[in-house]
């Protein structure tokens, strides 16, 4: 537990913040001093200018021009250097630790307790873990930048006070309300960037959705009212990248008439002190030149000002991913081996389960069917221990699974959702995913789950990369593939839910009969009203009202239960 | 079948046909037309812009006047007059970049919604096979990145750039005036400047478009092991998505420091640059003084000016890679907004179906040469009739839903609907007779009602509601959040599949068209869903004439007429009884079904089954 921070068991923002420069320390370390050299370098340049004024210009001497333009390139050449070094060091840091943080919300948000992705959406989830990311990383590399702005702010007081005491004074004192005014300034601008970034991530956002749903606005003709959907919206957006134009467009005016002005009061407070002979001219054209440097490392602050304010809040984001509690919490046990597979449930309550018993012996097909799909739903959650019921206790082999490590439940009972996900690899690769068998081993499975058509009909077989999710093939054919995924993992317990409601009746049939086969002797729920898959189950319990309402062979129930038959029959 | 074939997988991509790219001059002509309708807008927006900068270039006289005024010990009174012009020189150049800087950006966004906005409405015209055939990730990828990396260059590159550039001409421009021979000086820069930009821009574009190209696999990865995470977690890959993550963001940061490395490279070349052109103009100044041509507040000046150039000068050199890209996305868009719109998309009004009868004869179709999917297929639905398409994956049922629906063109045959043919109508003219439920769901982001208003956009809440009524949705809806009005799809509330139907459904009632196909509109929803969403289609589908593409048999043997499809050919049409009793591939296959609901006790199932 984090000591003193607010929340418990995950990082804060701010922690998250720094952390992620904590991480790079010795990278930053070393990068701001190169900073420093660079900065330093570019404050001397208007002093060596100013040198060169006042000792060869003014003088005549060609001898002291020629010194000094070595000096001058020397500076060049240190400054050059420092720079490139610098930078590779930086900026490096900043993909460094941007890459940290996304390995770590990857790891979470995949974490077998889940929780993190609970109320997320992928999209926003994949948001956090590269732009935030790439933002907070953004942070920890704006830290040399601003030591190094500093110093360069530090050198030529420094170089102005050695001038003239009076001169550095008014710089040092001058510098800190000149920041305040323009911190001041850009604080409405902040509010109205903000407001525009949202609309424009909004109208692209519109924009991607109508373009996905392409097939369904053609389907109903729908173009021209989906046209001006977004052309409402990208109205919106320009109308606050209107007010956020106006309000930089100000900003960056003020900040120009500012340091203007700041220039005008130290040329002229120089112009009088050289006036006096209190400093050469060389000297004031330092202090001019110095003055204008200064607008270099005040942008530097500025920027680093505004990475700090985007980088807090998007470690607010990154830390509330990173902290979000787990789903379920992790339990010591791990399940007898080899498992049996028997899987009772007592006084199961969960959402629509309300007080469910039933005991399946192990090696048994027993079907599942649910009136209420929210009933099916929460019972697949259950027994996936993807969350643990608020009443009762679902047991395997005897053991409760809220005891159970989840990855080992999940290694012991596997359960396959009917939308499942297809992953972005070769159909083979994606039946291979909960397995190690080899090739040959895999054929029972694609067979089982009629498969192996669906390979056939590919243009290059099982070894045809499936895209976007499987988004290439269709919905039957998908299911299809999942279930073999499903059988080729070969659980002691496997959970199946509507594995065929989009195959047809045919190849529903065959599968229904070659799954009995290869799952035979090893327990198998079939969560499904399809008369077909429920006609070779071993037994069939009903969901009604949240308990099991009936329970039997599938004939039996067809012949003697009416709800039973109203709800598969339909 | 996998044998020969596999280890090639990675090529495939190959074979897809991108959307097209604008060339240079259309790129240019896009960018011209809303110019011009904005010209005075851009003309007083450059006149301010140019005013202010040049006010702004005032400074370093200025402050060699000071210079000259000291040498000259010519008391501090002297020093009110330059003193007062400096302030009034910042604070002039503040007001005209304030109102210049607007003025810019107004004109750039209003040009850049014009542009997005026609490019948008294109894109959602374009045919639909022309989308496919360049995959669905080709127009995303211009709709979000390529609109957004303008976006960006509008609000940042270009401003940054335009006041560059101006300073560093008219900064020039004011050597110029100070000496001719400083101007001279200072050109003795550019060549390496020149060398600088001709090393740097063709690697950054190539690294950059790598580091693009590994930022897409990324956040593809992450989507994908992120929206199956259910899957992920069930099969225990975990590790293994995480370390596919790992590699694909190790990929991006590898790219990424390359170009830190051409960037950090760029600036400092460009060091050697700064040094040249001051020295130079430094010794100018000192060969000139000694001359007597010039006075050292001149001098002086010369060197604040070229000074002051440092910035500019490196901004706008390092702008060009962005202003470059910007470019090339501004292709990218105009490529597609410079497409023809599907043929009739903008004519409108052509002549108009009869009655709302179908006829099919000799269609053909094959997506790929040599694979014909539909062969022959004739085909004759009468106004009001539902008719169920019937057979195996594979047989051809959606490609012909789709064709019927004016989403392809046929390779071949024709099909008329209410008395014209459809090449007559035009893909517009099907679309406004035919409605198709497609497999796709889709939930369009925003609230629900919006949702249902795209296929009828001025429907009232009235309407709306009637139409959820007839689909049977309307229970649910209202007791969602926030009723019609909540958010819903990416983002907002997240719907069922089953609940997801239903929209498409009731958006078919709102549509009204008078021939509605739907086509495996029931099959991802689950059984238990699937036969809620089968009496919701029955009564979406009154007073329509009707083609389902049937998954489940009891909505073939509810529907007037079946066709039986197998590899792309009728071979059966009838009533569901004619066909039961004609004992063909239709009978088969409601043996089949309704073998599997037969009392029986079971054993004897089993083994006839295996």
């Amino acid at each position: 537990m984090s000591l003193g921070g607010p929340t418990e068991g995950g990082p804060t923002g701010a922690r998250v913040l720094r952390n992620t420069i904590g991480g790079q320390r010795r990278r930053l370390a070393g990068a701001s001093l190169l900073g420093m050299a660079h900065q330093a370098c570019e404050a001397l340049v208007p002093v060596v200018i100013g040198l060169i004024i006042d000792r060869a210009v003014t003088t005549g001497d060609a001898s002291s021009l020629l010194s000094w333009l070595l000096v001058l390139a020397g500076l060049f050449l240190v400054l050059s250097t420092s720079y490139r070094t610098a930078a590779l060091i930086t900026d490096g840091a900043g993909e460094h630790a941007a890459h940290r943080l996304r390995i770590a919300i990857g790891a979470r948000v995949l974490d077998p307790r889940g929780g993190a992705d609970a109320g997320r959406l992928p999209g926003a989830l994949t948001a956090i873990a590269t732009g935030d990311a790439t933002r907070v990383g953004a942070v920890a590399a704006a830290v040399p930048y601003a030591v190094s702005a500093l110093t360069g702010l530090t050198v030529s007081a420094v170089m102005l006070l050695r001038v003239s005491v009076p001169l550095g004074l008014l710089v040092l004192l001058g510098v800190p309300p000149l920041l305040w005014l323009g911190h001041r300034i850009s604080q409405p601008l902040e509010q109205r960037s903000e407001i525009e970034q949202e609309r424009a991530a909004h109208a692209s956002g519109v924009a991607a959705d109508l373009v996905a749903g392409l097939r369904v606005l053609k389907g109903i003709g729908a173009e021209t009212a989906a046209h001006s959907r977004y052309r409402r919206t990208s109205q919106d957006s320009l109308t606050a990248a209107l007010r956020a134009a106006r309000s930089r467009a100000w900003h960056d005016g003020a900040i120009l008439a500012l340091t203007g002005v700041f220039i005008a009061v130290i040329g002229l407070v120089g112009a009088h002190l050289a006036m006096s002979g209190a400093i050469s001219v060389g000297e004031l054209v330092a202090a001019v030149g110095l003055a204008q440097y200064l607008l270099g490392p005040f942008q530097l602050l500025t920027y680093v000002n505004g990475e700090f304010a985007l980088g807090r809040a998007s470690a607010d984001r990154i830390a509330d991913v990173l902290s979000s509690p787990p789903a379920v919490p992790t339990g010591e046990a791990v399940p007898t081996s080899p498992t049996a597979g028997r899987v009772r449930l007592r006084g199961l309550g969960h959402g629509a389960l309300h007080n469910v018993d039933l005991d399946i012996a192990p090696g048994s097909t027993v079907g599942v069917v649910a009136k209420d799909p929210a009933a099916a739903h929460d019972l697949l959650l259950c027994l996936g221990r993807e969350l643990d019921p608020d009443e009762g206790t679902v047991e395997l082999d005897g053991v409760r699974l809220t005891e159970l490590d989840p990855v080992s439940v999940r290694r012991a009972i596997l359960v396959a959702h009917h939308d499942a996900d297809l992953f972005e690899a070769s159909l083979l690769d994606n039946v291979r995913a909960g397995t190690d068998a080899d090739e040959a081993d895999l054929a029972p499975a694609l067979s089982a789950a009629a498969a192996d058509d669906v390979a056939r009909a590919l243009p290059e077989g099982a070894a045809t990369v499936l895209t976007e999710r499987g988004r290439s093939l269709s919905g039957g054919q998908r299911q299809r593939v999942a279930l073999a995924r499903a059988i080729a993992a070969d659980p002691p317990v496997l959970v199946v839910h509507d594995p065929t409601v989009a195959v047809d009746t045919v190849t529903e049939s065959r599968i229904a009969s070659r799954l009995r086969a290869v799952r035979d002797g090893r327990t198998t729920i079939l969560v499904t009203s399809s008369p077909t898959l429920l006609a070779e189950t071993d037994r069939v319990v009903m969901l009604d009202g949240g308990i099991v309402a009936a329970e039997g062979h599938h004939g039996e129930l067809v012949a003697g239960c009416e709800a039973y038959r109203s709800a598969v029959l339909g | 079948m996998s044998g020969p074939a596999a280890g090639r997988t990675s090529e495939r991509d190959t074979s897809r046909e991108l959307l097209p790219t604008a060339t240079g001059a259309q790129t240019l002509a896009a960018l011209g037309a809303p110019l011009r309708r904005h010209r005075l807008l851009a003309a007083l927006a450059i006149g301010v812009l140019v005013t202010g900068t040049g006010i702004g270039l005032l400074t370093a006289p200025l402050l060699g006047r000071l210079v000259d005024l000291v040498v000259a010990q010519r008391g501090t009174s002297a020093l009110t007059v330059p003193m007062v012009l400096l302030v009034a020189v910042a604070v002039a150049r503040g007001v005209a970049a304030g109102i210049g800087r607007s003025l810019v950006a107004r004109l750039g966004e209003i040009v850049l919604a014009d542009l997005r906005e026609r490019f948008v409405g294109r894109a959602l015209r374009l045919p639909l096979d022309r989308v496919e055939r360049a995959g669905s990730g080709d127009l995303t990828s211009r709709v979000t990145g390529d609109v957004m990396m303008i976006t960006k260059a509008v609000r940042v590159a270009l401003p940054e750039f335009a006041a560059a550039l101006l300073t560093i001409v008219l900064t020039l421009a004011g050597l110029a005036v100070l000496d001719w021979r400083f101007l001279v000086a200072v050109l003795l820069a550019v060549p390496v400047h020149i060398l600088t930009v001709r090393w740097y821009i063709p690697r950054a574009a190539s690294v950059y478009a790598r580091h693009r190209v590994a930022g897409g696999a990324l956040q593809h990865q992450l989507l994908d092991s992120i929206g199956g995470v259910r899957t992920v977690r069930a099969f225990r890959l975990t590790g293994a998505h995480a370390q596919s993550l790992e590699r694909r963001s190790r990929e991006a940061v590898d790219l990424a420091l390359r170009g830190i490395r051409l960037v950090a490279g760029f600036f400092s070349r460009l060091n050697a640059g700064e040094f040249v052109g001051l020295a130079a103009v430094l010794v100018t100044g000192f060969l000139l003084v000694d001359a007597g041509s010039v006075s050292i507040g001149t001098a002086t000046a010369a060197a604040l000016y070229f000074h002051g150039l440092f910035n500019p000068i490196n901004a706008a050199l390092f702008l060009i890679d962005d202003v470059q890209s910007a470019g090339a996305s501004l292709a990218r868009i105009v490529g597609v907004s410079n497409l023809p719109a599907e043929p009739g998309s903008t004519s409108g009004s052509g002549p108009a179906p009869a009655d709302s009868s179908v006829k099919i004869s000799a269609l053909r179709h094959a997506y790929v040469d040599g694979h014909p999917v539909l062969s022959d297929v004739d085909l004759e639905v009468r106004s009001g009739e539902r008719v169920a398409l019937v057979g195996a994956s594979g047989a051809g049922k959606t490609t012909l839903a789709k064709l019927l629906a004016g989403i392809h063109e046929p390779a071949g045959g024709s099909i008329v609907i209410g008395g014209i043919d459809t090449r007559d109508l035009g893909p517009t003219g099907v679309r406004r007779a035919v409605t198709l439920v497609s497999q796709e769901v889709h939930v369009f982001a925003g609230p629900l009602a919006e949702d249902l208003r795209l296929a009828r956009p001025q429907a009232t809440d009235e309407e709306l509601r009637a139409a959820l009524t007839r689909v049977d949705a309307l229970d649910w809806v209202e007791a969602l959040p926030e009723g019609l009005a909540t958010v819903v799809g990416e983002g907002g509330h997240r719907l069922t599949v089953t609940q997801a139907q239903h929209l498409a459904l009731a958006r078919l009632v709102l549509a009204d068209p008078t021939i509605a196909i739907l086509d495996e509109a029931t099959a991802d929803a689950g059984s238990a869903g699937a036969r809620v969403l089968e009496s919701a289609a029955v009564r979406a589908l009154e007073g329509r004439t009707g083609l389902i593409v049937a998954h489940r048999l009891p909505q073939a043997a509810t529907a007037d007429r079946v066709v039986v499809l197998d590899s792309g050919r009728v071979v059966e049409t009838g009533t569901h009884d004619e066909l039961v009793a004609a004992d063909g591939r239709y009978a088969a296959l409601w043996a089949a079904w309704s073998d599997s609901r037969r009392d029986q006790p079971l054993p004897t199932q089993r083994e006839a089954a295996d």
